[in-house]
């Protein structure tokens, strides 16, 4: 809500209301005088960044709260007793190791066969001419409008006859030919220059060897965003997994955290230990590589 | 990198003559049957794991079944019977609700933050990073952190509100503020994406075009409201193709957070489908018909706002 408050004030290219402030004592570094609505967007907008980040915050400080802690009342704003006991004692009551495991296993093998089989299928799209190339280009792009959410029930009547339910390989296989990394990949495909596969057959490379040695490469930077946000989605997926896993033997971590905290007494202290040692990997890809995903979420909407 | 550069920047000439003249040179059996090789691997999942059941899903909803294993034919029966429930009615109000506030607010919300962040100069990719990190966390965690937050006695939320004298309202006891509280949720966890489009959008607009306006003595508003918002319209309908499709889909934080209570009120479709057809009494059939319609309504949603934005552009 406080957003909508910032626009009006927030400057547009050139704010108007510049030559009212005049008599402000400090500059910003760009030499010009910030004007009162530039100041006001600035607090507007770090109030409410410092609001968004507060919950996860607060419940990082609160897994390092002991349980008796956690129960008190008034809540305590920060750990006055700061432990790691919440942690060791998640790792040796669950199962956790396994559940990490699984979630590991499933986000990159599913990531893997996501990054091969759309690759491939971007190559032949982007740079063959070929009988129905235009009509599988359309239900790839079909495809975006039927999510595997919204359609699991019959899909999983598919895993159910291949015997794939309760198994790593029904949460990897279903989903991982993903249309967005289709088209992803051949858009940027298509700006490579067809010489160079020309070039190469003439010297007698075969189809494969071309794609595999001179067209993944060039596609580095593509790939890496369709890997990105394929470990992302994986590692948090939960829909299709719930309904996979039925030992608790293939629970991946979302998994096993809703079952937990699903039951009558939550252990509390567990769960929050839990969920912050599975937000850890997620945002250290981030912190490595914010400027590719942040660049891969503008290309999807530039289409 | 310069290597890249130079054959980027040789794509445009090869485009057009593309294969214009294949005869010239010498042809390889292989080259015919390449293709369909790349692509088989792809489509076949496709086929196996979305088209074919999405197709499947019209017959599955023409039989019963209570166990998923032995079915009888009801033809419509699923139907007639889903669209006289009056839980399936509940459960669509309340979803429709969820979207349209969901896909309103979102595309509102990421616009003006967007806007706010272009002109901001200092710190601006650490507030943009600031706002993306909700949509890094699992949603199955988002559900359960703020199933803590909004605690009615030992929440943070209503800690807060409690020290300044505002009470201790129910988020999570109370049907219509609950409803509420996961459209926010919701619009938590994926502001930062769709702010991310929007932005992107909004470097797309050549800043002459400002400048012009400028010296013609456009003041702010005017520039947002006849340069920035026209020009911004195609994205902003990717924001609301993208979250429409993904609003309909809601479940998981929803499922940690108030297990679509409080008496149901924040049972949306999926969840609903998810417990038709894998809890007691597993209704198999029902399950498929509202998958059936869930299909339907999200194909033809995504459909209308593309036609619908297309007609507005061309006015």
């Amino acid at each position: 809500m406080a957003l909508k408050k910032a626009t009006p004030s927030a400057g547009g290219p050139k704010g108007s209301g510049s030559g009212a402030s005049g008599g402000r004592g400090w500059t910003s570094t760009t030499g010009k005088r910030p004007s009162t609505g530039d100041v006001a967007r600035g607090t507007v907008l770090t109030a409410g960044a410092i609001l968004v980040l507060v919950p996860i915050v607060w419940a990082v400080l609160s897994s390092l709260k002991s349980p008796e802690e956690l129960a008190q009342r008034p809540p305590t704003l920060y750990p006055h007793e700061p432990t790691l006991n919440n942690y060791t004692e998640a790792l040796t009551a669950f199962d956790f190791p396994l559940y990490f495991l699984n979630s590991a296993i499933v986000t990159i093998v599913a990531t893997l066969l996501t990054l091969a089989v759309n690759s491939m299928a971007a190559y032949a799209l982007a740079k063959y001419n070929f009988r129905g190339r235009d009509t599988l280009f359309v239900i790839t792009l079909a495809t975006i409008m039927i999510p595997l959410q919204v359609i699991f029930l019959p899909v999983y009547q598919v895993v159910a006859s291949l015997g794939l339910v309760n198994s790593l390989w029904g949460m990897i296989i279903p989903a991982a030919a993903t249309p967005t990394g289709v088209f992803l990949l051949r858009q940027y495909m298509l700006s490579l220059p067809d010489e160079l596969i020309e070039a190469a057959r003439i010297d007698g490379a075969g189809e494969w060897r071309i794609f595999a040695r001179i067209i993944l490469p060039l596609c580095r930077p593509a790939l890496a965003v369709v890997a990105i946000f394929s470990v992302i989605w994986r590692w948090n997926d939960f829909l299709w997994p719930l309904i996979v896993a039925q030992d608790e033997s293939v629970y991946t971590l979302p998994v096993a955290l809703a079952r937990f905290s699903g039951q009558l007494v939550v252990p509390f202290h567990l769960v929050l230990a839990m969920s912050v040692l599975s937000i850890v990997p997620v945002v250290i890809i981030f912190l490595l590589l914010q400027r590719q995903i942040i660049a891969g979420v503008a290309q999807t909407g530039l289409k | 990198m310069s290597n890249r550069q130079a054959s980027t920047a040789g794509a445009a000439p090869a485009s057009s003559p593309r294969r214009a003249a294949p005869k010239q040179r010498p042809r390889w059996r292989s080259v015919k049957w390449a293709p369909y090789l790349f692509v088989l691997p792809n489509m076949a999942l496709f086929g196996a794991f979305t088209i074919y059941p999405a197709l499947n899903a019209f017959n599955l909803s023409l039989y019963s079944s209570s166990d998923g294993r032995r079915f009888t034919y009801v033809g419509t029966g699923n139907y007639s019977q889903i669209l006289s429930s009056e839980e399936f009615w509940s459960v669509a109000r309340a979803t429709v609700i969820f979207v349209v506030a969901t896909v309103v607010l979102t595309t509102v919300a990421a616009t003006a933050l967007a806007i706010a962040l272009n002109a901001q100069r200092r710190g601006k990719g650490l507030l943009r990073a600031a706002y993306f990190v909700p949509f890094l966390v699992s949603p199955v965690v988002v559900g359960l952190i703020w199933r803590l937050a909004l605690e009615r006695q030992n929440g943070l939320v209503n800690t807060v509100l409690d020290a300044i004298g505002l009470g201790q309202p129910g988020w999570l006891l109370e049907p219509r503020l609950t409803l509420g509280v996961i459209v926010l949720v919701g619009l938590w966890i994926q502001l930062g994406f769709y702010t991310l489009i929007i932005s992107a959008g909004l470097q797309g607009i050549d800043s002459s075009v400002y400048e012009a306006a400028t010296m013609d003595g456009a003041t702010w508003w005017q520039q947002l409201r006849s340069i920035t918002l026209p020009l911004l319209l195609p994205t902003m309908l990717v924001v609301i193709v993208l979250s429409t499709i993904h609003a309909f889909q809601a479940f998981d934080y929803i499922y940690t957070l108030s297990g679509g209570g409080p008496l149901g009120a924040t049972t949306l479709i999926v969840q609903y489908i998810y417990e038709t057809s894998f809890q007691s009494p597993i209704q198999f059939g029902l399950a498929a018909a509202a998958t059936v319609i869930l299909f339907l309504v999200v194909f033809s949603a995504t459909l209308i706002n593309y036609m619908a934005g297309r007609r507005r552009e061309a006015v």
